[in-house]
């Protein structure tokens, strides 16, 4: 019991982390149907991107937002040179998947390449700890589960309370009947890109801050809780990659203070796998079903 | 010819017949059948591991390595248990993950089992040595057939040469078979594959685990030529090299992914290496990464049909069908 308490303190940051990475997966996949797997590696480009900020100085919360601007115009960028050019051209699905692991191992390599194969770090002080009710937080700890809330939070009123956020869910529903409808497709899904590749910078951030070091296969790496969280939601759903994020979060922190931590990605592999069996369109299935990815 | 340049142009030729052998294992699952398996590599590392124990002999305390079900099986026993635990393994992966999913899903899945193959092997150190791997493992018939080690290289190669025979014939067997062209249009639309009375999930498993299972042998026979395997050697990007050669021969073809094979793992990965060290001791392998996925990506672009494309499907009208009368 003892050691339950603070697995269930670090289990909630993991799950703060991966819940802003998997909605942004998600969402982008839910306007776009593109399964990005070179997600990761934008993940990873922007942690570069804040890590050259930090060192020329900048405050590391200022460097998370020039990480997630970043992470907006180079998604925006990826889908409009990459992406979208094969799409027009009547790549199939197929045929995408193996457009974004190529772009994954470009991306991976040119960081390895300009970065050279070590270890890098921020120059931030995690601030003093505070413990609530046995679970021990620093105080940037605190900050990176405020910023998933928050970001939650604004990825909520988007989706609800804007023209934009409608046109998004129109879209995800169902293109076509959304671009009869006057709704411009094409924007949608420029603003779509734009806000997983924020949140993906944002969580790319993070997750260096929270593991402190970091190298140029560390977002690849993170991936894999990444869609474990989002099909066991049920991907495309925004509230179902929270879920998952929450659910994979706390229990590969758990296994992990329990068995091993080497073992923290296999739990979400093993729940990726009893999702898969039982219901492979996740919790909240809807655009699961309505795009087909599971018949 | 010195020694060192035919010790190196054997290696070569070796290196050759097993990619050829991958190759032709992932292009009946991705060419034929399209299946996208971004986790062929694990295949092919859990055949070299099984291979690996199965000739390094029982462990025992003290032994500098450590591993599971280590036995001293004679050749060629241990490529035959290669190829059916990695069949074994992709039945087991094939039913968990082909059933019911989209192309592009089935295939994030199986990057991830790739990912996840990794962190256990490298986290178990029990199974198979973990992080350090396995080494010494002896070569098949060494002393058995006591020869000088170059004469023996150049043996070695002749035997891969068979063997790819052997699988190229084996593979042809399928490819031009009726169930050959049920894979094909299983390929291009499974539905109406099924409605014409094809059992799509029997056969999607049923390719797997004959892809599964050559990609155990290739690996098994690639680990008793280079007595070493780890972690390091099977990280999921290498399952690209693979599928690299396959785009760039022309998929669903088996010449064509014969000679994708000569051109990219060994041709253009071989060529590359002797480039001097610029910059820094790794720049060139990152850059090596950089232009296999620009390779896929170029090929999908401009060639997507590669080198050799696929022989279209050709049907002779029946002599006995009256022609279809003009309206």
């Amino acid at each position: 019991m003892s050691q339950l308490i603070p697995a269930v303190g670090f289990g909630l940051i993991t799950a703060s982390i991966l819940c802003i990475a998997a909605v942004g997966f998600t969402l982008q996949f839910s306007v776009t149907n593109i399964l990005n797997l070179a997600y990761g590696d934008i993940m990873t480009a922007c942690a570069f991107a804040a890590y050259l900020a930090n060192h020329a100085g900048v405050n590391i919360w200022l460097s998370m937002v020039i990480a997630a601007l970043f992470g907006a115009v180079f998604s925006l960028a990826i889908n409009r040179f990459v992406y979208f050019q094969f799409v027009r051209r009547g790549t199939r699905l197929f045929g995408m998947i193996i457009v974004t692991i190529a772009m994954s191992l470009i991306i991976q390599n040119v960081l390895l390449a300009i970065f050279r194969p070590t270890f890098f770090s921020y120059k931030a002080s995690p601030g003093p700890s505070y413990d609530l009710g046995g679970m021990i937080f620093t105080a940037s700890q605190l900050a990176i589960i405020g910023i998933a809330v928050a970001s939650m939070l604004a990825v909520h009123l988007i989706s609800t309370r804007t023209k934009l956020g409608k046109a998004m869910r129109a879209t995800a529903t169902n293109p076509s009947l959304a671009r009869s409808c006057g709704i411009a497709t094409d924007t949608v899904i420029d603003a779509a890109w734009l806000l997983s590749g924020a949140l993906c910078g944002i969580a790319g951030v993070a997750l260096v801050l929270n593991t402190a070091t970091f190298s140029e296969v560390t977002g690849a790496t993170f991936l894999v809780p990444i869609i474990a969280a989002a099909i066991l939601g049920g991907i495309g759903q925004p509230y179902g990659a929270m879920l998952g994020a929450l659910t994979i979060g706390l229990a590969s922190e758990i296994a992990a203070s329990v068995i091993s931590p080497s073992y923290k990605d296999v739990v979400a592999f093993v729940i990726l796998i009893v999702v898969l069996l039982v219901r492979p369109q996740g919790i909240l299935s809807e655009v699961a079903s309505a795009k087909e990815v599971a018949a | 010819m010195s020694d060192s340049m035919q010790f190196y142009i054997s290696t070569l030729v070796i290196y050759l017949f097993i990619d050829i052998i991958g190759v032709l294992g992932l292009n009946l699952q991705f060419g034929v059948a399209g299946i996208i398996n971004f986790a062929y590599i694990v295949f092919v590392a859990v055949g070299a591991y099984t291979a690996a124990v199965l000739s390094l002999g029982p462990d025992y305390p003290g032994n500098f390595q450590h591993y599971v079900f280590g036995a001293s099986w004679p050749f060629p026993l241990p490529i035959l248990a290669a190829g059916a635990v990695s069949g074994a393994l992709s039945l087991v992966v094939g039913v968990i993950s082909l059933r019911r999913l989209r192309s592009d899903y089935q295939a994030m899945v199986m990057l991830v089992l790739s990912l996840i193959a990794t962190l256990i092997a490298t986290n178990a150190t029990g199974l198979v040595n973990g992080p350090a791997g396995l080494a010494t493992i002896p070569q098949p018939l060494y002393d058995w057939l006591n020869l000088d080690s170059l004469t023996y290289q150049w043996v070695y190669a002749g035997w891969c040469a068979f063997l790819t025979l052997i699988i190229f014939v084996f593979v042809r067997g399928i490819t031009n078979s009726p169930l050959g062209r049920a894979l094909r249009a299983m390929r291009d639309n499974d539905r109406a594959a099924a409605a014409l009375g094809k059992n799509v999930t029997a056969m999607r498993l049923m390719i797997f685990v004959v892809g599964g299972a050559i990609a155990g042998i290739s690996g098994a026979v690639f680990v008793e030529f280079i007595q070493a395997w780890s972690p390091g050697s099977w990280l999921y990007p290498e399952t690209f090299v693979f599928l690299a050669a396959i785009l760039v021969g022309g998929a669903a073809n088996n010449w064509g992914v014969m000679l994708g094979t000569l051109l990219v793992p060994v041709g253009f990965l071989e060529a590359t290496r002797f480039l001097p060290q610029i910059f820094y001791n790794g720049f060139i392998e990152a850059m090596q990464w950089v232009c296999v996925g620009l390779l896929i990506l170029a090929f999908l672009w401009f060639r997507p049909s590669g080198l050799i494309p696929e022989r279209p499907g050709r049907f002779r009208a029946h002599p006995e069908t009256p022609p279809v009368p003009a309206e």
